[in-house]
């Protein structure tokens, strides 16, 4: 079983180059693991986001679960700003 | 009184959502009218007129069209891009150099293909995971589109150029021609 420390370190690993993506158009993700091996993702708005520049939901989730897909771990769901 | 309004759907999905077959691909570009998607993104036209200045020079592609959709975030409307289709025989499409730009720029080359028109979407390389996301979404995954190096709207003229130029053999590539 991984410690929480491993289980971060999968997960900062799994979304590092798309942390790098979200922070070009001003952007911060970050993610919470939920019971059962899921987790969800949240992105913030910055201070300069280019808010027409965010990715629609569906393809967030899509980027998202693709990071994923060489972990043990699931997407729960994507929340965007504004709570979406 | 009018009706209900449309909500737009930012991926552009609709019945056509599943056809991953691309547009048949001509013999060459040699006269064929080159359709050109401008997304309004700074330096998008230039680096279109200049991709489209290799395709001359390369390929012997005949003149081009520009066109320019509403807003980059979105894929292009349904009106626009049949529109395209019709006047065109080949298209270019740019420039996604933000998440929902490069995203709406990969859907519409996947929706010029469903309408049987063959198109190449220039996405910048920073930018590529949105693209193919989009593309996946799109029932597409896979789609072929060509990266540009980023950045590009900050580019001068000559810089453009050589964008442009970098970008040729993926560009041919795409629209199954040999440069």
């Amino acid at each position: 079983m991984s410690s929480p420390a491993e289980e971060g370190a999968v997960l900062d690993r799994a979304f590092e180059k798309f942390r790098e993506l979200m922070a070009s158009d001003g952007y911060a993700l970050s993610w919470t693991l939920t019971g059962g091996n899921r987790v969800v993702v949240e992105i913030v708005a910055g201070a300069d986001a280019c808010a027409d520049c965010l990715v629609p939901l569906p393809v967030m989730e899509a980027i998202m679960s693709d990071a994923l897909e060489p972990t043990p771990y699931t997407l729960d769901r994507v929340v965007l700003p504004g709570g979406t | 009184m009018t009706g209900p309004e449309k909500l737009l759907d930012p991926t552009g999905l609709d019945d056509r959502a599943a056809d991953d077959t691309l547009a048949p691909r001509p013999p060459g570009l040699r006269g064929l009218t080159v359709g050109l998607l401008d997304n309004t993104k700074p330096n998008a036209v230039p680096l279109l007129r200049e991709i489209h200045a290799e395709l001359r020079g390369r390929a012997g592609a005949g003149t081009s069209i520009l066109y320019t959709k509403d807003y980059f975030g979105m894929p292009a409307a349904d009106d626009l891009l049949k529109r395209i289709a019709g006047e065109c025989d080949v298209v270019v499409t740019a420039v996604g150099d933000c998440g929902s730009c490069s995203a709406a720029t990969v859907a519409d080359g996947i929706l010029l293909e469903r309408l049987g028109t063959p198109a190449v979407s220039v996405v910048s390389d920073s930018f590529l995971v949105s693209g193919g996301a989009m593309a996946k979404v799109q029932g597409f995954p896979g789609y072929a589109f060509a990266a540009a190096r980023h950045p590009v709207a900050s580019l001068d003229e000559k810089q453009i150029r050589e964008r442009a130029r970098a970008v040729m053999p993926e560009v041919l590539r795409i629209l199954g021609v040999d440069s």
